[in-house]
């Protein structure tokens, strides 16, 4: 579903992101997982298309997210590190701009609009204007947006950045539901116990490379014989 | 005064950091800016001069004519400069974080309030404050006045005008907000729109240009005299009464006399001042409580009510992704108080300008010669190009800026994002359009019908250049971190446009005048003239419309695109 190759990101002197190479299938639940500064957000917004890469492709679907943009995005939902919502729309409201933009009828996006309002718990306040949320509130509806068109591939930016506990175990649950339903996943995280319990292969990046990567079993096998948990085989890759 | 100071140090501090890196690029850049800047400002520099000589060697209008037209000019400045603080104020004032940091400090709502309008006032007015410079520079060179009459006019005239109407603007705003806690903000603000309104039909009523001229031209030759005698006594209490008089007695070599201008100046903008900071200390506070009251309410409200019109989830025969891209506009639009107060007080002066021009008779210019009919063609003309250059401005320079931070969502999804920019384009392009065709019937019907089809024809091209322009220069310098569209409009890549479409406008002016004058020329003396001349005008305007377009939009949608 996500083919990264070669990837590349640099500005000016400085390599942000360095020749990245990466597959990601439908079902698994792939963990991004590295310090403030590595890489990760750039990695992201290249996949999306928000950056172009200096060198090396991304595709999504079979599709270069630079040259078939429009059909790649179809596949993609994203979810970004800082949810910027327009304040003066409502969240509903804003829900159903995603869902236009995405292209869903009218009576599918009603009907998807409210599941994912009882899906996360967000009925209370999706009728007022998102200038009134907190980051929390905002977070959630960022959420509910990238899952409206049911995107093949979610790719999501610190997932649990001002959540409360029930609402970040509300997104956890609603992203292993996906990833069970045959979804891919890209979560970059701080989290390293979230990632530990909800990822099935994890990726370390350090200074723009990949480090590290391989699958939730094996991790658990290293941490197993060598470290107490993911925290302390993280700080050791990382330091 | 330490706190004051050390919160200026700070702001300048940010101002100085927020530039860019030093790096080849920025210094370019930089050097292009500053290039531009000082050729707009000796191009006004020979345009007064020139327009000076014209005015006083050729059509001989005499010292007292030629500022009674500053008189009118500086009016509009004092509006604009009026209108302009009270709506940018009411963002700054209220919507601001940094007020809400600042209210958490130990520091006097005085002082919040004197930064706040320091930072709009000087934010907003350096590009005026420049072309008020340069022409002055031109006017002291024409007259042979010693240089430091520059400086001298500009601190001690000029400021305190503009002082005074900046802060009569904040002193309004005040009082909006107040009475709006008692009565609602609908209301207050319709009164004093009708109030605007009132003063501006009554200051053309007593001001009555043409009635003057002709009175004046009474006196013929001796049209440098002072025939402030002629003048509605009330008219004389406006303050740029008070600058345009001593501007002609510093022409007229009578210094003394001016000097009563420029204390009474002074002394206003003073009073002004203390009056505004008194009111701030009582006021400022309360007023940013009833800004969130009414906010309060206003979304209540809404919630309420709902927006049945623009509603999404109204069925549409729109695909998806244009409804949803129209429906997010308009709400956004209509739900911004800065946008829409913003483009009702514009369509208000606009329909002002209309009223006052369609009364007047064309015909009178008959009795005069056929240049005084030319000039007063190219500034009518050149007036209503000027209100589409501030709408496009004002309108379309901040449209990309204002896809703000969640420009993601629209990058990210599956839309082309040149159809979604044309598309947003379009909406306002349409409104603009519409506003310079209107604008332009009503200003040239009474001229012959050839002059009335060919102008709106130039309207149409001039409003689509602007347009484009606009559009691509917003985009090269989009901040898509400001929020607040009016400072994205008077910031310095707007300042850049607004300076290019300065140029544009004396290239009109350039490309007009000599067909419009042989026109009017063959027209008065035999009845019937030839239209070639104008029409190869137009041709030239298509040509460079359509170029000046294409490679503005092509730049605009490439930097729409560019990493974010």
């Amino acid at each position: 579903m996500l083919k990264l190759t070669n990837l590349t990101k640099k500005f000016g002197n400085f390599t942000a992101v360095n020749n990245i190479n990466l597959e990601i299938k439908a079902g698994d639940f792939f963990g991004f997982l590295g310090q403030n500064g590595a890489g990760k957000t750039t990695t992201i917004k290249m996949m999306t298309g928000l950056y172009t890469p200096t060198l090396g492709t991304v595709h999504v679907g079979g599709y270069d997210i630079q040259k078939d943009h429009i059909e790649a995005k179809k596949l993609i939902g994203y979810i970004p590190d800082q949810p910027f919502l327009y304040e003066k729309l409502t969240g509903r409201e804003f829900l159903y701009f995603c869902g236009g933009i995405n292209k869903i009828e009218k009576n599918e996006l009603k009907k998807k609009i409210e599941e994912t309002i009882e899906q996360l718990k967000i009925d209370d306040w999706v009728d007022k204007r998102t200038e009134e949320y907190s980051q929390g509130m905002k977070q959630r509806i960022s959420i509910a947006s990238a899952l409206l068109h049911n995107p093949k591939l979610i790719i999501v930016d610190e997932p649990m950045v001002g959540l409360d506990p029930q609402s970040a175990l509300v997104v956890k649950n609603v992203l292993k539901e996906k990833a069970a339903k045959g979804a891919a996943i890209f979560m970059s995280t701080h989290s390293l116990n979230v990632a530990e319990e909800i990822c099935s292969r994890i990726g370390i990046i350090k200074d723009g490379k990949m480090i590290f990567e391989d699958e939730n079993e094996v991790i658990e096998q290293i941490i197993g014989t060598d470290h107490q948990n993911l925290e302390s085989l993280f700080l050791h890759l990382t330091k | 005064m330490t706190t004051l100071a050390h919160i200026f140090k700070y702001k300048l501090l940010t101002l100085i950091k927020f530039q860019e890196a030093f790096n080849t690029r920025s210094i370019i850049k930089n050097i292009g800016s500053s290039a531009v800047y000082f050729l707009f400002a000796a191009g006004i520099y020979i345009f007064t001069k020139n327009i000076l000589g014209y005015l006083i060697d050729d059509v001989k209008i005499g010292l007292y004519l030629l500022h009674r037209f500053f008189f009118v000019v500086l009016f509009l400045l004092f509006m604009t400069v009026n209108i302009g603080n009270m709506v940018v104020s009411y963002s700054t004032f209220f919507k601001n974080n940094e007020v809400g940091f600042l209210l958490t400090k130990p520091i006097s709502f005085t002082k919040i309030f004197l930064i706040k309008f320091l930072d709009n006032f000087f934010y907003s007015s350096s590009t005026l404050l420049l072309m008020v410079t340069a022409s002055l520079t031109g006017y002291i060179s024409y007259f042979g006045l010693p240089w430091y009459f520059i400086p001298i006019a500009v601190v001690f005239l000029i400021l305190p005008f503009l002082l005074i109407a900046g802060t009569l603007g904040a002193i309004t705003l005040l009082l909006i907000m107040m009475l709006a806690s008692k009565f609602g903000l609908k209301k207050i603000l319709a009164s004093i729109a009708i109030l605007y309104g009132v003063f501006i039909i009554l200051f053309y009523t007593f001001s009555s240009p043409v009635q003057l001229v002709t009175n004046v031209f009474k006196y013929f030759p001796n049209l440098d005299n002072y025939f402030g005698f002629l003048e509605s006594p009330l008219i004389k209490l406006l303050p740029n009464h008070w600058v345009a008089d001593a501007f002609y007695w510093i022409s007229a070599g009578k210094l003394l006399a001016a000097g009563w201008n420029f204390y009474l100046t002074i002394v206003i903008a003073l009073l002004f001042v203390m009056f505004a900071l008194l009111l701030a200390s009582k006021w400022f506070y309360k007023t940013w409580v009833v800004f969130l009251n009414v906010s309060n309410e206003l979304s209540i409200k809404k919630k309420k009510s709902g927006n049945a019109f623009f509603s999404f989830e109204k069925k549409s025969s729109l695909n998806p992704g244009n409804e949803a891209l129209l429906k997010r506009e308009l709400l956004l639009f209509i739900r911004d108080p800065s946008q829409w107060t913003h483009f009702l007080v514009m369509v208000f002066l606009i329909v002002i300008f209309i009223l006052s021009i369609s009364s007047i008779d064309i015909n009178f210019l008959n009795t005069y010669n056929t240049y005084l009919k030319t000039m007063v063609y190219l500034i009518i003309y050149l007036f209503n190009v000027f209100l589409i250059a501030t709408m496009s401005l004002r309108f379309i320079f901040p449209l990309v800026s204002l896809e703000g931070e969640t420009i993601w969502k629209i990058r990210s999804s599956p839309l082309n994002n040149k159809k979604v920019m044309l598309t947003r384009l379009s909406i306002y392009f349409i409104v603009i359009f519409s506003i310079g065709q209107l604008l332009n019937f009503v200003s040239n019907y009474q001229f012959p019908a050839v002059i009335l089809i060919i102008s709106q024809l130039n309207t149409a091209l001039v409003t689509t250049t602007l347009v484009s322009f606009n559009f691509g220069m917003g985009s090269l310098y989009a901040n898509f971190k400001e929020k607040n569209p009016i400072r994205v409009a008077s910031s310095q890549g707007a300042s850049l446009t607004f300076l290019f479409t300065i140029i544009f406008l004396v290239f009109l002016t350039l490309l007009l005048f000599a067909p419009l004058s042989n026109y009017f020329l063959k027209f008065d003396n035999f009845n019937s003239a030839s239209v070639t001349q104008l029409l190869t005008t137009s041709i030239m305007l298509a040509i460079m419309t359509i170029i000046i377009s294409y490679l503005s939009i092509s730049v605009g949608i490439k930097n729409f695109v560019r990493d974010i």
